[in-house]
């Protein structure tokens, strides 16, 4: 085969690639676009205030928060991802045998796993994330 | 295939390892400072259990089972990079926290767990570590590049907290953005590789290149960018500029570190990937493509020269052992020139044993002297320093001996095998150029070596102090004996470093005529 075949035999596969992108990036022109054109515009007051789930906005958006609360937000993040990782094990488990090799190693696996994140909350709280004082 | 359980018996060292890690971090956020204080101690500990485990779980029957291309590296390989991070960790003692510490002790501050970093720096250390070892046993592309990434990504945070300076994070950063775009060539090649071979496992990489794969132009790109992305981690020519600046920046005990062990992962994985390329031991099976065997021997030969030549015009004696890194990358680099056929990738084993001994002396010589808190870090302030240092006078003279290759000293013994190997695959212009090469760094490790031992003290020699922590000197002591003592035992230790070909219980036959060790009495 020499060079220019398989370049084409390449780009040939790639064809639905490009259709995606080429659909993607229509479908979002269209829908600006015709919004901008048939859709009403009636501006009022309420319609403009910031959405905040419902009640009235207190005051600006850009305010400071402590550093702790983005320590704190790691810390949960590392739980909240462990808890997403464990549905699609738990999904799996089911379909091993009860007392197959397969399954005690997947069992090992995922205890591994959860260890893992006590030890990151072991750590946590040694550091003094917690305190508040 | 390998069964999962018997992969994880093989990987038993680096899951101590990781254990190791575990306790250290959280150790090191004690409230007294004598568990605090332990941490270096269960560092050492954790290594010295992985040093054992290694050759305990070491079997040649289950490392050719492992599917690797070198299987015999997996024994050498950890318990070096073990050993020399027990020396390693020694230095450290004493600088991580320092400040902080005496602060603690004093009641000038009281205990923050935020603000104390000893726990992590060893943690991170481990782990660095861990990954060194890794890259010894693994068997596909992807852990290949997991286990390098183990090695590398610690060794940012460790320069950027090694001391609590700008230049530090300087350094720090300079290191981390290099690294990770020589990361990214490198895993351009890999994905080269994968696309040239059809397969991530070294040993169908190994059949694909034997069977031809090696000439598609795709092949060649993929070893040379995995090359050059490799030149990073071994401070070799194209990619060794940042060498000097990170040493610089980085406090002394992690200068010593960064000159070993990122070296030693970069040199494992260069000859386990060129190994599954074509490099064997068996002299009729194909051999590299002609072209990265030529690409190979410009980068040794620039990667000596220019190291010897930036080290010449250094003032600094943390750029100037930067430089010296990077020509002894330039001279390993023929052992991986001459190829394991020869007795090159057992010279370049060897060879690392001795420089990473060699730089504990040096570096640990240093780490154990300071100015009012300051690192020394200028040829001018070591003159005279025997008066008051005797012993990191007389370390610092053996380690610049063994540097330059002084026939009783190990340095010797580490050039002699790659002369030998060079030599013996007919690298006659390469062997010429190194030997030429080790004439000129004379001039500088002269200077490393002289002022200390000879001259007279300048007028700040009586400023030099000795650090509170005695374990980097004895830490640099024990190294300047093993300068010593190792050429003694150097016949067992050239065995256990021969590893090209396959494992004894293949061919017990050939493994014993291909080792060519060196009798140090004759």
């Amino acid at each position: 085969m020499t060079t220019s075949t398989l370049l084409a035999v390449q780009l040939d596969t790639y064809l639905p690639v490009l259709l995606i992108f080429v659909m993607a990036a229509g479908f979002a022109v269209v829908n600006i676009v015709a919004s901008h054109l048939i859709g009403p515009r009636k501006q009022a007051a309420v319609k403009g205030m910031p959405y905040e789930s419902g009640m009235n906005p207190i005051e600006g958006a850009r305010k400071r928060f402590n550093v702790r609360f983005y320590i704190l937000a790691m810390t949960f993040l590392v739980f909240d991802v462990e808890i997403i990782f464990l549905y699609p094990w738990a999904v799996t488990f089911t379909q091993l045998g009860p007392r197959s090799p397969e399954g005690v190693l997947f069992l090992g696996r995922i205890l591994f796993f959860i260890a893992m994140s006590v030890v990151a909350y072991v750590y946590a709280w040694k550091k003094g994330v917690f305190r508040w004082d | 295939m390998m069964e999962m359980s018997e992969r994880l018996v093989l990987l038993l060292p680096e899951i101590i390892m990781l254990a190791g890690a575990i306790v250290v971090s959280v150790l090191g956020l004690s409230r007294g400072s004598v568990l605090r204080g332990a941490v270096p101690l269960a560092t050492m500990a954790t290594l010295a259990a992985a040093l054992i485990a290694t050759v305990l779980v070491h079997d040649p029957e289950r490392a050719a089972a492992a599917g690797l291309p070198l299987p015999m590296l997996g024994l050498y390989g950890r318990a070096l990079v073990a050993s020399i991070g027990l020396l390693l960790v020694a230095v450290t003692i004493g600088s991580v926290d320092r400040r902080l510490e005496e602060a603690f002790a004093k009641g000038l501050a009281p205990f923050d767990p935020i603000r104390v970093l000893g726990g992590e720096f060893h943690a991170f250390l481990l782990f660095s570590l861990a990954g060194a070892m890794l890259v010894t046993v693994a068997s596909d592309l992807i852990w290949l590049f997991l286990a390098i990434e183990l090695s590398s990504l610690p060794t940012y945070i460790m320069v950027a907290t090694s001391r609590g300076s700008r230049r530090a994070q300087e350094a720090a950063v300079k290191y981390f953005f290099l690294g990770a775009m020589s990361t990214a060539i490198m895993l351009y090649g890999f994905a080269m590789l994968y696309g040239a071979a059809g397969s991530l496992e070294l040993l169908q990489i190994q059949a694909a290149f034997l069977g031809g794969a090696g000439e598609t132009p795709i092949a060649v790109l993929g070893v040379l960018m995995v090359v050059i992305g490799l030149c990073f981690k071994i401070t070799a020519v194209p990619m060794h500029f940042y060498a000097p600046d990170v040493y610089e920046g980085a406090s002394v005990p992690v200068t010593a570190f960064l000159s070993f062990v990122p070296k030693a992962t970069g040199m494992f994985v260069l000859m386990s990937i060129l190994a599954a390329v074509g490099w064997s031991a068996d002299l009729d099976s194909p051999s590299l493509p002609p072209n990265i065997e030529a690409v190979l021997w410009m980068i040794a030969a620039l990667t000596m020269t220019l190291g010897n030549l930036g080290a010449l015009l250094q003032r600094s004696v943390k750029r100037m052992m930067a430089y010296s890194s990077i020509a002894h990358s330039g001279y390993m680099l023929v052992g991986i020139v001459a190829g394991p056929a020869f007795g090159g990738y057992d010279a370049v084993l060897l060879y690392l044993l001795v420089y990473g001994v060699t730089n504990v002396a040096v570096f640990g010589a240093i780490a154990s002297i300071e100015r009012r808190g300051q690192e020394i870090d200028s040829f001018d302030d070591l003159a005279g320093l025997r008066i008051r240092h005797p012993w990191a006078a007389a370390m610092l003279a053996l380690g610049a001996g063994s540097l330059i290759g002084m026939p009783p000293l190990l340095g010797f013994w580490g050039k002699l095998d790659l002369f030998v190997a060079g030599l013996g695959a007919g690298q006659t212009e390469l062997v010429v150029l190194m030997a030429v090469n080790s004439a000129v760094s004379a001039w500088y490790y002269l200077r490393l070596a002289g002022p200390p031992t000879i001259a007279p003290a300048g007028p700040q020699a009586d400023s030099i102090e000795r650090v509170p922590s005695r374990w980097p000197l004895v830490t640099a002591v024990a190294a300047g004996f093993g300068l010593f003592l190792l050429p003694l035992v150097l016949d067992p230790i050239s065995k256990a470093a021969s590893v090209a070909g396959p494992p004894p219980i293949a061919a017990a036959e050939e493994a014993a005529s291909t080792s060519a060790p060196i009798d140090p009495a004759g």
